[in-house]
């Protein structure tokens, strides 16, 4: 079964459907860790009717940016966010389109959201922002490798560099969670990272600096930004899972094992102090980038 | 916005308006990079004139006045000032006045400690034990409440003795509370010691020695978690604390895990003193009489506050109101240690720092005297009159293009 690109690209897995996923998925992050710290946490439209609010409230330019990169940079980072669901099983069904090595076209791409950040914060001359803009790409030149190479475990011991292919060849053997269980969790801390979510929230620190490098944003930038976010939530959550969870065969698995991952995430999200910048280019160069590879190494001498 | 790079330098400033920040104050830490090089404070957004509204006010209506002066610790305030006033007309309050006095500053500490341990580990990003610790500090709001009607301002002090009665059954309920605070606090102590995340952002943070905490004045838990052992309830026992004795907590380290430690360990030790006064309350009357007017004289109160030492200055006039009412609160003798302490730590922890103290602006924002007058018509160069005043005002803003 194929699908329509037009309905592919504007309705399903794309367009509608991520913007839906996408606000769902903030909702039950944003419950589960409300839960675990002890509070109510937001109603199930909480995600949506901030969405709105955002989208109907001034949009503010602040003195000596760059207009067009202001504007645009959000634009780029949701186009490049749902560019990359359609490279992976979304819903548990086929990617819509794939080529060999779409790997890393997805990686990229999601890269883009943090990319895009970064250069949101220093385009306005706001202190803030400058500050979390370092802070944003300092993070990103951290985590971004382990995170690869966590990911590429999975990829290797497939024989693939096709997202579709990984995820069928990890449906039929053995989750790979039990198999690579130093990948899986350097995946799963490094998604955390990418996402910027608790302990890994230093670039938006909102005791130190304000809103980070989205400090000068307003309405639709920065509404675009925070749906941006969510997308990659629900990206990330499924790319895990289709690597690291025997692969996304239906809805069903998927919804299952994406909150399954939910629930580990922001359980992790609740359990510690946030890292400093400079305890996660510690973290991550010192552990992760090392746990992985002896990872990648291990994978190579077994398959 | 042009100012960000004036003389190549980078400053990011902390408020007056600024998430970290609970109460208006100004902060400018100048940044190389993450790397703090020097920082200045700037307070006094929230002065409100209280100790001039005071000499115009009963002392009896000053009671009320002063609990206004902090929303952490009304309590001591309020003790304080009837504490001076009974020195002033040389009344004494009846025991179980006094011991109901130790009994509602004890809760009122572990209700201000544990709400210092939650905004402190908010600011370092550890919002579950923010959390946990609000939800647990209701406990006490509740007892407080039982025992006063009040959960922030008790006003539990009149002159000459205090206004509510320990009953039995109110004493078995702070019992059970207490006994429930102290299990929770055994377990935040545990957390703030041995959470790895948590002691990566505490442990050699903001490390003052014990030589430079007694050269820059650090007073109260701030003093005390660097070794300096000064507890007024212990070096100058005042009221209760003299029947009810308690134990300085010294903790040696200075840095910021240090003043966690401190913190919950006095919470241990206030527990210890209401079990303590609720078994031995003694009996007889709340009140004792004091006069309206208060003949001539003058009184220094010195309590400790759950922030470090209290002073409070009285003069009386022989009228029932006051001459002068000068009052210094421990935030303000904090505040040096910050600034000292900040260069050279990363802009990162400067959050954990600035609450590391304890610090209420608004308590601290008294009155500065302005030496030099440049403007307004004035004849003298200490004395302004309101006219002077006035027009400083709107020539200050005036100047800023406001």
């Amino acid at each position: 079964m194929t699908i329509p690109p037009l309905i592919a690209l504007m309705l399903f897995p794309g367009g509608l459907f991520l913007l839906i996923s996408g606000l769902f998925y903030e909702w039950a992050d944003r419950k589960l860790v409300a839960r675990y710290q002890n509070r109510i946490g937001p109603r199930w439209f909480q995600p949506l009717a901030d969405f709105l609010k955002l989208l109907s409230k001034e949009e503010v330019t602040p003195k000596g940016v760059n207009a067009f990169l202001f504007y645009a940079l959000p634009v780029v980072a949701v186009a490049g966010a749902l560019t990359a669901a359609l490279y992976v099983p979304m819903a548990g069904l086929k990617p819509v389109f794939s080529f060999s090595g779409d790997l890393i076209v997805v990686l990229y791409l999601l890269s883009l959201l943090t990319l895009c950040m970064g250069l949101a914060g220093t385009v306005t001359l706001n202190r803030f922002s400058l500050v979390g803009a370092t802070r944003t790409l300092t993070q990103m030149f951290s985590y971004e490798a382990p995170l690869l190479l966590a990911l590429i475990g999975p990829a290797l011991a497939a024989g693939t560099w096709q997202v579709s292919e990984i995820n069928d060849f990890a449906a039929q053997s053995t989750w790979m969670a039990l198999i690579q269980p130093v990948g899986f969790i350097v995946a799963l801390v490094g998604l955390m990272g990418k996402l910027e979510l608790p302990p890994f929230d230093a670039p938006e620190a909102e005791t130190e600096i304000v809103a980070g490098a989205l400090t000068e944003y307003s309405g639709r930038g920065f509404a675009l930004f925070r749906l941006g976010k969510n997308i990659e939530l629900v990206i990330g959550l499924t790319l895990m899972a289709a690597f690291y969870l025997g692969g996304l065969a239906n809805p069903l698995e998927f919804l299952l094992k994406t909150l399954g991952l939910l629930l580990l995430l922001s359980m992790l999200q609740s359990l510690f102090a946030r890292l400093r910048i400079d305890q996660v280019v510690g973290l991550w160069w010192r552990i992760g980038a090392l746990l992985a590879l002896a990872n990648i190494l291990l994978v190579l001498f077994v398959y | 916005m042009e100012s960000t790079t004036q003389k190549n330098k980078f400053i990011v400033p902390i408020g007056p308006q600024h998430p970290a920040l609970k109460e208006p104050g100004h902060f400018e830490f100048t940044v190389d990079g993450e790397i703090v090089t020097s920082a200045s404070v700037r307070l006094g957004y929230v002065h409100r004139g209280i100790e001039k509204g005071a000499e115009s006010r009963s002392w009896t209506q000053n009671l009320y006045l002063v609990e206004r002066v902090c929303g952490i610790c009304s309590n001591i305030h309020g003790t304080a000032l009837a504490l001076g006033v009974e020195k002033l007309a040389g009344v004494t309050a009846p025991p179980r006045a006094q011991a109901i006095r130790v009994l509602v500053a004890e809760l009122e500490r572990i209700h201000s400690h544990m709400l210092w341990l939650g905004v402190a580990a908010h600011e370092g990003g550890f919002d579950t034990l923010f959390m946990y610790s609000w939800r647990d500090r209701e406990t006490v709001m509740d007892l407080l409440e039982s025992l006063t009607g009040n959960r922030v301002n008790y006003s539990a002090n009149v002159i000459g003795g205090v206004k509510y009665d320990v009953t039995p059954e109110l004493a078995d309920s702070i019992r059970r509370g207490i006994d429930f605070l102290e299990e929770r606090s055994r377990f935040y102590l545990k957390v703030v010691t041995s959470d790895e995340t948590f002691l990566g952002r505490t442990r050699n943070v903001g490390t003052m020695t014990k030589e430079q905490a007694l050269e820059l004045g650090a007073v109260g838990p701030t003093a005390r978690a660097s070794g300096v052992t000064m507890d007024l309830r212990v070096d100058a026992p005042y009221g209760g604390y003299v029947d009810f004795p308690v134990s300085a907590v010294v903790e040696q380290d200075g840095d910021l895990a240090a003043r966690f430690v401190v913190r919950i360990k006095e919470l241990f030790e206030s527990i210890r003193v209401i079990r303590e006064i609720l078994d031995h309350l003694p009996e007889g009357e709340l009140t004792a009489r004091v006069p309206r007017r208060i003949p001539p004289n003058e009184a220094i109160i010195r309590l400790e506050a759950p922030r470090g030492e209290l002073f409070y200055f009285l003069k009386s006039n022989g009228t029932d109101q006051p001459e002068r009412l000068k009052i210094r609160t421990p935030s303000l003798c904090n505040w040096a240690s910050v600034m000292q302490l900040a260069v050279g730590h990363k802009l990162a922890d400067m959050p954990m720092m600035l609450v590391g103290i304890d610090p209420c602006f608004s308590c601290n924002d008294r009155l500065f005297t302005i030496k030099k007058p440049g403007v307004g018509r004035t004849n003298s160069e200490e004395v302004w009159t309101w006219e002077d005043l006035r027009l400083y005002g709107i020539d200050y803003y005036r100047r800023r293009a406001i």
